[in-house]
C-alpha cells in the first residue's frame, strides 16, 4: 500500500503533468498528420526525455504514444489516409460510415473504444505483469535467450511479407549489433578502424533513422495527401454507449486480441488492429455488412490497437523485450533513468511500476477530452501542408540525434539508416525485424554465449529445463510455420489440378 | 529504388559470406571455446542462407503486391524521379559537414528551405519555415535543454 501511496506522489508532480499534457497534445497531432507515426512521434521525444525525471520521461513516452495511436484514426476517418499504420486496418470501413453521413460516429467510437481498449490493457498489464514476474525470477540464460529468439521469430512471423525477408532483416540488425567493443572477448569487432564504431551502435539514432528519415525520403516521391473536405459534425460521444451495449462481445474480444498481440514481443497495435479486424468479420452475424460503413470492426479493432499499446508493455518492463517498435525506444528509455527492465523492477522498484500505470489510466481518461478538442479542430490540423511539416521533422532528427550524447557522428547514422530502412522497405523487407534485432541483439547474444560457456558448448543443456524446453518448442514452432503454410498452400494448389 | 531479389539476395549473400569471415578473424578468448566469433558467424550463416532464397524466390508467395502510385509525386522528385528520395540524408551529412563552421541557424534554414521546395512548398511558405522553424528549435534545444548547438557565423539573439 506504502508502494501506491509513493507512487501517486511520484504522479502528481507539476513537472509530471506539464509532461503529460504537452506529449498529449504533441502526440494527437503527430498521429494526425498522414505519414507521422506513433513509433516516429516516440522516438523524436527520446531527446526531450533526457531532461526529465524518470517519472516524467516515461509519461511523456506513453501519453503521447497512446494518444498518437487514436488520433491516427482521424485522417483514416475523413481523408481515407490512416494517420499512423494502426489505424490502416479499419480505415476503409471508418470512411464508408463518414460518406454515409456518419462521420461523428466513426470518429466517436474510434475515441471511445481507444479508451477503454488503453484502460483494460492497462488493467491487464497490471495483473500480468507481477504474475509473470514471479515465473521469471527463476528464469537463467537458456530461458532468456529462447525468449529474446523466440521474439524475434514472432517478429517474422507477423509480418505482412516474406517471413525469409523478415529473419533476414532481423539478422541483419543482428549484425548491428556486433559493431563495437561490447562483446565476449572485448575486442574491437568490426570497427574498420573507426574510433566512433568502437562504442557500438546506439540504438535510437538507428530508430530515427529508420522510422523519421526514411518516411521523409517516401514522401520527397510520393504525392501530397489531397485537401480535406469541409463537413459538420454532430456530437461524438452521443449513441457510443449504446454501441458499448450492443458490440459488448466484439469490443471484449478486441480488447483481449490486442493485449495478447501486444504481449508477443515484437508484434504491436497494427497487427493487433488487423487481427482484430479479421476475427471480427469471422465471427460477425452479418459479415456482409463490413467493408459499408458498419461499425462493428470499428469497435473491435479499434480497442485492439489501444490496448495492445498497454500489452507491450508486459514484455518490455519484465523481460527487456519490446512488446512492439514503441516499447523497443521506451526500453532506453527505461535502462537511462535507472529503471532496469527485469522481474526485480516489480519488487525493488514497486512504485516505478505503479507510477506507469496510473500514468497510463490518466492519459487514457485525458484521450477524451482531448480527443473531441483534436476531432473538432482536425479540419485545420490536418490543413497543415506536408512540405513544411516534413522538413521540419528532418531537422528534429538531426537535432535530437546530436543531442543524445552531443556527437554528430550520430547524425550520420541517422542518415545512414534512413537509406537502409528506405530500401529495405522498398525492397519488401520488414524494418520492425530490423529494429527488434537491432534492440535485443546484444541480449541474444550475452545470453547465448554465457549459456554455450556454462555448458561447454553444449546444445543439449538448452533443451533440458522445462521453461527453456518449451521456449525452444514454441521458437521451433514459429521456425516451421511458414514453411508448414506453404506446403499447405502447394497441396490445395495441387488438388483442383486433379 | 526498387531493386529484384536477386539483387538483394546476392547482396545479403556477400554480406553474410564477408561477417563470417571476419567473425572467424577475431582472436578467441585464451582457455574457452566460445568467444566473439561465434555470434557474427552464426548470423554470418544465416544471412548467407537467407539471401540464396530470397534470391531463388522462395517465399515470395507471401508478399503483399504493392500498391501502385499513381499520382504525380511533387516538386523535385517530378524532375528527377526516385533519387530524390535521397535528398534527406544527404542533407543530414551536410548538416553535419558544414554546420560547425556556418553555424546551427543559418545551416538549418538552408535545410529546410531544400526540403520544403523539394516536397512543392512554394517560396514563401518555404522561406516562412526556413526562417521561424530554426528558431524555434535552437529556443527549445539550445536554450531549454543546454544541447551545445554550435554559432558559427551567426548566433543566436539569446
Amino acid at each position: 500500500m506504502n508502494a501506491v501511496l509513493e507512487a501517486f506522489q511520484m504522479v502528481a508532480t507539476t513537472e509530471v503533468a506539464i509532461a503529460i499534457l504537452a506529449s498529449a497534445v504533441y502526440g494527437m497531432v503527430i498521429g494526425a498528420l498522414p505519414g507521422l507515426t506513433a513509433t516516429m512521434a516516440t522516438a523524436l521525444l527520446v531527446p526531450v526525455t533526457f531532461y526529465l525525471s524518470p517519472i516524467a520521461a516515461i509519461a511523456t513516452i506513453i501519453t503521447s504514444s497512446a494518444m498518437a495511436i487514436f488520433s491516427g484514426d482521424i485522417p483514416g476517418a475523413l481523408m481515407r489516409i490512416p494517420g499512423t499504420p494502426a489505424s490502416a486496418a479499419y480505415t476503409d470501413e471508418a470512411y464508408a460510415m463518414t460518406r454515409k453521413g456518419q462521420a461523428e460516429v466513426a470518429l466517436g467510437a474510434a475515441l471511445w473504444f481507444s479508451a477503454i481498449g488503453g484502460i483494460v490493457g492497462t488493467v491487464a498489464l497490471m495483473i500480468m505483469a507481477p504474475a509473470l514476474a514471479e515465473v521469471a525470477l527463476s528464469f537463467s540464460t537458456y530461458e532468456y535467450f529462447w525468449l529474446s529468439f523466440l521474439g524475434l521469430m514472432c517478429a517474422t512471423l507477423v509480418a505482412r511479407s516474406s517471413p525469409i525477408k523478415a529473419i533476414a532483416a532481423a539478422l541483419l540488425g543482428l549484425l548491428v549489433t556486433c559493431i563495437g567493443i561490447e562483446n565476449p572477448g572485448g575486442v574491437p569487432r568490426f570497427t574498420f578502424g573507426m574510433t566512433d564504431l568502437l562504442g557500438g551502435i546506439e540504438p535510437l539514432p538507428a530508430l530515427v533513422g529508420v522510422f523519421a528519415v526514411s518516411e521523409i525520403m517516401r514522401a520527397m516521391t510520393s504525392a501530397p495527401p489531397p485537401p480535406i473536405p469541409h463537413r459538420p459534425l454532430g456530437s461524438i460521444l452521443a449513441g457510443q454507449w449504446a454501441l458499448t451495449r450492443r458490440y459488448n462481445k466484439q469490443m471484449w474480444r478486441g480488447n483481449i486480441v490486442g493485449v495478447l498481440i501486444g504481449a508477443l514481443p515484437g508484434a504491436g497495435a497494427d497487427m493487433a488492429a488487423w487481427i482484430a479486424y479479421a476475427n471480427s468479420k469471422r465471427f460477425s452475424k452479418e459479415p456482409e455488412k463490413f467493408g459499408t460503413g458498419h461499425p462493428e470492426g470499428l469497435v473491435e479493432s479499434g480497442a485492439a490497437n489501444n490496448s495492445a499499446l498497454a500489452g507491450g508493455w508486459v514484455p518490455a518492463t519484465l523481460f527487456g523485450i519490446p512488446g512492439d517498435t514503441i516499447t523497443a525506444i521506451a526500453i532506453g528509455v527505461l535502462y537511462m533513468k535507472g529503471l532496469n527492465p527485469g522481474p526485480t523492477l516489480f519488487t525493488e522498484k514497486a512504485s516505478s511500476m505503479y507510477a506507469l500505470y496510473i500514468v497510463f489510466i490518466i492519459a487514457n481518461i485525458l484521450m477524451i477530452p482531448l480527443g473531441i478538442v483534436m476531432i473538432r479542430l482536425s479540419r485545420h490540423v490536418l490543413r497543415a501542408p506536408r512540405a513544411a511539416a516534413m522538413p521540419l521533422i528532418l531537422l528534429l532528427c538531426a537535432v535530437g540525434a546530436f543531442a543524445i550524447g552531443n556527437n554528430p557522428f550520430a547524425v550520420v547514422l541517422v542518415a545512414v539508416f534512413g537509406v537502409i530502412g528506405y530500401v529495405m522497405e522498398r525492397n519488401g523487407y520488414p524494418v520492425a525485424a530490423l529494429v527488434l534485432g537491432i534492440v535485443m541483439g546484444t541480449m541474444v547474444e550475452q545470453t547465448f554465449v554465457t549459456s554455450l560457456i556454462k555448458s561447454d558448448g553444449a546444445l543439449l543443456p538448452f533443451f533440458e529445463r522445462p521453461v527453456s524446453a518449451g521456449l525452444a518448442a514454441l521458437t521451433i514452432a514459429a521456425l516451421a510455420w511458414p514453411v508448414l503454410v506453404w506446403m499447405l498452400r502447394r497441396l490445395r494448389r495441387a488438388e483442383p489440378a486433379r | 529504388m526498387h531493386l529484384s531479389d536477386r539483387v538483394t539476395g546476392l547482396f545479403l549473400v556477400v554480406l553474410g559470406a564477408l561477417a563470417f569471415w571476419g567473425g572467424s578473424l577475431l582472436p578467441a578468448v585464451p582457455g574457452q571455446d566460445v568467444g566473439p566469433a561465434a555470434f557474427p558467424m552464426v548470423i554470418g550463416g544465416g544471412l548467407v542462407l537467407c539471401g540464396a532464397l530470397i534470391a531463388l524466390g522462395i517465399g515470395r508467395s507471401f508478399e503483399a503486391p504493392e500498391a501502385a502510385d499513381d499520382a504525380p509525386p511533387p516538386g523535385l522528385a517530378a524532375r528527377i524521379g526516385g533519387w530524390a528520395a535521397f535528398l534527406p540524408p544527404a542533407l543530414l551529412i551536410f548538416y553535419v559537414l558544414v554546420s560547425e563552421r556556418l553555424g546551427f541557424l543559418p545551416t538549418a534554414a538552408l535545410m529546410l528551405l531544400a526540403t520544403a521546395r523539394a516536397l512543392g512548398a512554394s517560396w514563401r511558405l518555404a522561406a516562412g519555415v526556413a526562417l521561424l522553424a530554426p528558431l524555434a528549435v535552437h529556443l527549445a534545444f539550445a536554450k531549454l535543454l543546454r544541447v551545445p548547438l554550435p554559432d558559427g557565423v551567426l548566433p543566436a539573439p539569446w
